[in-house]
């Protein structure tokens, strides 16, 4: 049974036994013109797949354009990731000085304490000896009741410096939930981008081999698990390295 | 000495700053990237450049093979501050005549260790 569509049908059988025919009859002209028939057909088959395949195309570029959630993560959402990042940074950049502030403030305080304590152990060795009179103790005597009220003072502010190190870390919760955000916008443009390179066929198929980096442009921070052997894991094998190289 | 501290983020030369301050360097400036350091170094009177190398504009190593590149500023002791630590860029680093290279995060005592490690070789 011969199929009624394709290139097998009754009629190019027919059409083939035809061209034998004239060939073997010496029938240039015949044999010619039952080719060209022939070559029609399959020139109009072509045209009708590529038609198809056009068609394909055109739904699926409709199907995917009209998808307005892309038009929505292109419009809104990757500007407002952007935005909501700029925001992190200058969270922790606030932060980290904020830090700072209280960090510088307390030093000289507790430099401060450190020289006031040495002295005044100083003066109360001596007097521990018996080697101090009445007039010097009385200076001690004073000098103490500074002591101790200007600690007390002091061991305040930095109890309040300290306590504003501690609040100033309260962006880690506040980034983290920005952050976390953004990642999931980056996991809607990853299944978009996987649907238009499924879209596009085989063509993209197979992910060429990830590209590596010129090994000596600057990339920032390595992350543990992302970046490969040419990396570094420390200080220890910073040096390692540059004992190695004569350092 | 004084000591020129280059990196694009404020709040790392403000740590580096601090530390230097607590290892008894107290006369430091700061330049946020290569192409407003060089000028500083070749008219002020820097002992010692204390660098990181990811920065817009001019990167520290440029700024560091322009150094040794300048005949009056050849000679300058160069401390590399980053977070790249790719074996090819330490190699790189090593390669232009940096001096001492620690890698982000640091502590202050690996930055106290290189410094003197520098100096005892100066000396």
């Amino acid at each position: 049974m011969l199929e009624t569509e394709g290139l097998i049908t009754e009629d190019n059988l027919a059409r083939v036994k035809d061209l034998l025919a004239t060939m073997e009859a010496g029938d240039e002209a015949g044999a010619k013109e039952v080719l060209d028939e022939l070559a029609h057909i399959r020139e109009s088959d072509i045209y009708q797949e590529m038609g198809k395949l056009t068609r394909e195309l055109h739904d699926a570029i409709k199907t995917f354009g009209m998808d307005d959630q892309i038009a929505t993560i292109a419009e809104h959402e990757i500007p407002d990731a952007r935005a909501r990042l700029k925001h992190v940074i200058e969270m922790t950049d606030k932060a980290a000085n904020r830090t700072m502030d209280a960090v510088e403030e307390s030093l000289p305080i507790c430099e401060g304490m450190v020289s006031r304590s040495s002295d005044l152990h100083d003066s109360w060795k001596r007097f521990r000896q018996r080697d101090m009179d009445v007039n010097e103790f009385r200076v001690l005597a004073q000098q103490l009741d500074t002591f101790l009220e200007e600690n007390t003072s002091d061991a305040g502010k930095v109890r309040a410096s300290l306590n504003d190190v501690l609040m100033a870390q309260d962006f880690q919760d506040l980034t983290s939930q920005i952050i976390k955000r953004v990642i999931s916008l980056v996991e809607q443009v990853e299944d978009k981008l996987i649907g238009l390179v499924s879209l596009t066929g085989e063509q993209f198929a197979k992910p060429s081999e990830r590209k590596h980096e010129d090994g000596l442009e600057a990339t920032g921070p390595a992350v543990p698990g992302l970046d490969d052997a040419a990396v570094v894991s420390g200080q220890d094998e910073v040096d390692d390295l540059l004992s190695s190289l004569g350092f | 000495m004084k000591i020129l501290v280059v990196d694009d983020f404020s709040t790392m030369r403000r740590i580096i700053k601090n530390l230097l301050r607590d290892l008894g360097f107290t006369n430091t400036a700061e330049a946020d990237d290569g192409t407003t350091a060089l000028p500083m170094l070749q008219n002020g009177d820097f002992d010692f450049l204390v660098t990181d190398w990811n920065m817009p504009g001019m990167q520290g190593i440029d700024l560091l093979k322009a150094v040794r590149a300048d005949a009056k500023l050849a000679s300058m002791p160069v401390l590399m501050v980053t977070a790249e630590q790719k074996r090819e860029q330490i190699v790189e680093a090593a390669q232009a005549g940096v001096n001492g290279y620690i890698v982000k995060p640091f502590t202050a005592q690996t930055l106290k260790e290189k410094l003197e490690k520098i100096f005892e070789r100066i000396d």
